[in-house]
Parts: C-alpha cells; sequence; structure tokens
C-alpha cells in the first residue's frame, strides 16, 4: 500500500522525498483519511512537478548568487574604499587613471554584488529588496557614466552645466544613501548579518553626512576628515562582513547532503 | 488578513503549524506530524505535511539536515525564523483586537 502511494508521486517528487516519505508512513497505520491525504498531495506534487524543475534550477542560482554577491561585496567595500580614499588625495598621490580604473571597478563590483544579495533577499521581502536594490545600483551607474565623462571630457559640461565631476559626485552619494537604504532592508529581512547591516548603515551615514558638511562648510576641518575617515571604515567593514557571512550561508546551502 | 505565505494557498495554515513547530529546533516529519496534533487538537496527513514542507524548503524558509536513518530532520533559516516572527505578531495583534472588541481583556 505505501509503495503504491509513494509511486503516485512524481518521480522528481520520489527522488527527494520518497525515502523519508515511506519511513513516516512506516511509522503509523495508514488510514482512510491519510489515503485521501496522500493522494491528494501526489496530485499537487504533479501539477506542480514542471515547476519544480525551475525551482530546482532556480535554487542552483539562488546559492550562487549567495556566493557571487559575497565576494563582490568583499571586492567592491575594497575598491570604494580605496578609490575613495586615493581620489581625496590626503594619503597617497596617484595617477588618475588608477584611481579612475578603481571608482569603474568598485562601481561594478557594487553592482553585482548588489543584484546576488538582493536575489537572496528577495525570497522574504521582494518589494523592499528590489527597491534597496535599485537606488544603490542607479548610483552605481551614475557613477560609472561620471567616471567615463572624467576620462573622455574632462571639465567641460557634459549634461546641462554639470561636469562630470558633479555627476560622480551625485552617482556617488546615491550609492551611500542606497547602501544605507540597502543597510536598513537587511537589517530588516534578517537575512544576513545584522551586525554587518548595522555597520554598512552607519557607515553609509557618516560618508554622506562628511559630503554634505563639506559642501555646506560652516564645520571644523578636522570633523569632516574623521566623520569621512570612520565612514570610509565603516562601509568598507560592512560590505566585506555581509560578503563574508553571504558566503558562509553559500556554504552551508551547498553543503552535500546524504542521499 | 495579509498572509505572508501568499502563493501556498490551503497550504499556508499548515506551513504556519510547521514553521511553530520547527521553533524550538530541527524536527523530522513525525515529530512534526506529533507536534501539531497535540498543539492543535487535528491530526496533519502526511501528503499535506509534504506539500507543505517542499514549498518551505522551496521558499528558504526551512532547510533539510542530513538524514538520521531515513528520516530527514528540517530545521528553521533565518528567512524562515523572521518570516515566523512576522506572521505570529499579526495573528497576536488581530487576536487582540478580537478580544477588544468581544469587550474581553488578554490574558
Amino acid at each position: 500500500m505505501i509503495a503504491f502511494l509513494i509511486r503516485c508521486y512524481p518521480s522528481s517528487w520520489r527522488a527527494r522525498y520518497g525515502d523519508e516519505f515511506a519511513a513516516l508512513l512506516e511509522e503509523r497505520p495508514v488510514g482512510p483519511f491519510d489515503v485521501a491525504d496522500i493522494l491528494l498531495g501526489a496530485l499537487d506534487a504533479r501539477r506542480r512537478s514542471r515547476g519544480h524543475a525551475a525551482t530546482l534550477s532556480s535554487g542552483r542560482g539562488f546559492t550562487m548568487s549567495l556566493r557571487i554577491g559575497g565576494i563582490a561585496a568583499i571586492l567592491a567595500g575594497i575598491l570604494w574604499a580605496t578609490s575613495l580614499v586615493l581620489a581625496s588625495g590626503t594619503i597617497l598621490e596617484v595617477d588618475g587613471i588608477v584611481t579612475g580604473l578603481l571608482l569603474v571597478a568598485g562601481a561594478v563590483t557594487l553592482l553585482v554584488a548588489l543584484a546576488g544579495l538582493s536575489a537572496f533577499q528577495a525570497r522574504a521581502h521582494p518589494l523592499l529588496s528590489w527597491v534597496a536594490f535599485a537606488v544603490p545600483a542607479a548610483g552605481a551607474v551614475v557613477s560609472l557614466v561620471g567616471v567615463a565623462g572624467m576620462t573622455f571630457v574632462g571639465d567641460r559640461p557634459m549634461v546641462g552645466d554639470l561636469s562630470p565631476w558633479y555627476i560622480w559626485v551625485f552617482g556617488t552619494l546615491t550609492v551611500f544613501l542606497g547602501s544605507g537604504l540597502f543597510a536598513i532592508v537587511t537589517y530588516r529581512t534578517a537575512a544576513l548579518s545584522r551586525i554587518a547591516a548595522i555597520t554598512l548603515g552607519v557607515g553609509s551615514v557618516a560618508v554622506t553626512l562628511a559630503v554634505l558638511i563639506g559642501a555646506v562648510g560652516g564645520v571644523p576641518e578636522a570633523i569632516g576628515i574623521v566623520l569621512t575617515l570612520a565612514g570610509v571604515v565603516s562601509f568598507l567593514v560592512g560590505w566585506c562582513a555581509l560578503g563574508v557571512d553571504a558566503i558562509r550561508l553559500d556554504r552551508i546551502s551547498a553543503a552535500p547532503r546524504p542521499a | 488578513m495579509e498572509s505572508n505565505l501568499p502563493e501556498f494557498g490551503r497550504f499556508a495554515e499548515p506551513s504556519l503549524l510547521i514553521l511553530v513547530s520547527l521553533s524550538d529546533g530541527p524536527k523530522h516529519g513525525y515529530a512534526i506530524m506529533q507536534d501539531v496534533e497535540r498543539g492543535t487538537g487535528r491530526p496533519m496527513g502526511a501528503g499535506t505535511l509534504y506539500a507543505a514542507l517542499a514549498r518551505l524548503e522551496e521558499r528558504g524558509i526551512i532547510e533539510a539536515l542530513p538524514p538520521e536513518d531515513r528520516r530527514r530532520p528540517y530545521r528553521l533559516t533565518a528567512i524562515g525564523a523572521t518570516n515566523l516572527a512576522e506572521q505570529l505578531h499579526r495573528l497576536s495583534r488581530f487576536a487582540q483586537m478580537g478580544l477588544r472588541q468581544l469587550g474581553e481583556t488578554s490574558p
């Protein structure tokens, strides 16, 4: 009887759940209620069998997105922090091309990180997660346009009266504000480390404040420098910690399960 | 009332019962069924249990652990714990509202 009931399920379902399902049915007598319930369950599994194949494939994509997103988050944190410090020219004078390349690499890796981690978080809160993806991703794209403009247009106006530098600053500020939003959503979903999310959020707010203070003026320069450094370090640590946590979760999800 | 598992259809309620059962640690299917029957006074069929388990696993709300003999335990993921807490808070607020409207105070 048990073998017959299990054969009512599609083969893909039996391959995944068949053995444990048989073990469960052997633990207690199977009455008429159970038979009806199992037949309905088999019908449901057959109805969903085509979708099940798609889900298995999306499951592989899900762990892949975590791994790629995690690695990209670590790289993005390092690249953004390094390029911002170099762009400020306060610690080390380097060739503008090197800084530009770092900024481009930072923006691209941040886009990859946001896509990978958002795909993971969207499993629980799709709308929130994709809004939190859209803002910093848009900032990263605008920042890329600004860097390209600085390379090819120089100081001349690029959009209206705005020079590429202003476009880059606008994109970068959006990246920081968007990273703050991403941190809030990460904290809310609790899909990744909440401590990392708080660190990223603090870093995003601190850098944004430092830029605004610098633009408005009237605040001692030392406060601006301290706020910028604290923000950049916190931003770097936040993204790296989120990346490490994503890779750790990917390892757990991808761990082989005995048949 | 808004559900956190809208696409689960008729498996939304069994899914919630499974999540509550897993809230104090990993369990295999038979232990979940016993838990649910103890908690609600109603049995949960094996077909319903596994239809809900499959959906929860696909959504990353629960995850399977390595089998012990042929029985495979399941546990809540971080997303699952958040999801369950949100659902229980919402149900609690709904119950409080109902009790207030009946003129009864919550214990």
